[in-house]
């Protein structure tokens, strides 16, 4: 079957666990983020141009690339960071928007994050990657009515945004 | 098996009140950035009552979530799994006890 003809069936490939790195530059006040793959997150300040980047935060996290099980094709989701769940804080929000689009249903929309948090340099992930995932999460039934995913720069701020993001924070609090 | 015999047949504690589903398997685990990789349909046993792991079951359209060794999901956690519709559940002995009798009820 050639790649163009075929319905993808996605799956996860190349799972790899780590730590979701979030750092702000005291100059300019934007955010980025990374993951790391070292057994302990960095915590060290650095300089980078004009930028003084300093740690903010980490949680555990997983990477992953999706993967077309009848195909072969493969999606490398290299820029996306984590996913976010919005939980509907800001109605001037653009994904506040996507999420309440049709008045009847209620869509869950899950927000894919991306390196450059503030948008400095007006990156994001990928519309490919972002139909590659809205495929995978939608299921076999496709219902694009329970589950959308977007790219974070639809997001209007970084700094008001209550969204959950899907990271492994609160661990310490198991026991 | 549905949510409902099973909580009939084990005795669990609802923490809230949701439709039932039918349950396609089981996935144990505390950590959220691994249960986005499940498949839809699963009943999700973990000791994690954090909001984030309501976040990451939704998105997999877990059948419910089980929390063994008697832990109590806070309100804000209930309130979230309510909007998702998503049933909670309560196990108060451990983990490896509850799978057990999962697996002897021949949900697998």
């Amino acid at each position: 079957m050639s790649q163009t003809d075929c319905r993808h069936k996605w799956m996860m490939a190349n799972v790899r666990d780590g730590y979701l790195v979030t750092e702000g530059c005291y100059h300019c006040l934007n955010r980025i983020s990374f993951f790391s793959g070292e057994p302990v997150p960095p915590v060290e300040s650095y300089h980078e141009g004009d930028h003084f980047w300093n740690y903010l935060g980490s949680a555990q996290a997983s990477k992953f690339d999706l993967r077309c099980g009848a195909c072969g094709t493969q999606v490398p989701l290299k820029e996306l960071m984590a996913l976010m769940l919005c939980v509907g804080c800001d109605p001037t929000c653009g994904v506040y928007k996507v999420g309440h689009s049709d008045r009847e249903r209620r869509t869950w929309v899950y927000v894919a994050l991306c390196a450059d948090t503030s948008h400095a340099s007006g990156a994001c992930v990928p519309d490919e990657g972002v139909r590659a995932l809205n495929a995978y999460y939608q299921g076999e039934s496709g219902d694009p009515q329970r589950i959308t995913v977007v790219p974070c720069r639809l997001r209007r701020s970084v700094d008001s945004c209550q969204g959950i993001v899907l990271a492994d924070t609160g661990l310490t609090e198991l026991y | 098996m549905t949510t409902s015999a099973l909580i009939e047949r084990l005795g669990l504690k609802t923490f809230n009140e949701q439709g039932d589903k039918e349950i396609r398997g089981v996935y144990i685990s505390d950590m959220v950035s691994d249960i986005i990789g499940i498949k839809e349909g699963n009943l999700l046993v973990t000791l994690q009552t954090h909001k984030n792991l309501i976040a990451a079951a939704n998105l997999v359209d877990v059948a419910a979530v089980v929390y063994a060794r008697g832990k109590v999901p806070p309100d804000d956690v209930v309130a979230l799994a309510n909007r998702a519709k998503i049933r909670l559940l309560g196990y108060d002995q451990d983990t490896w006890t509850l799978a057990k009798s999962l697996f002897e009820l021949g949900v697998r």
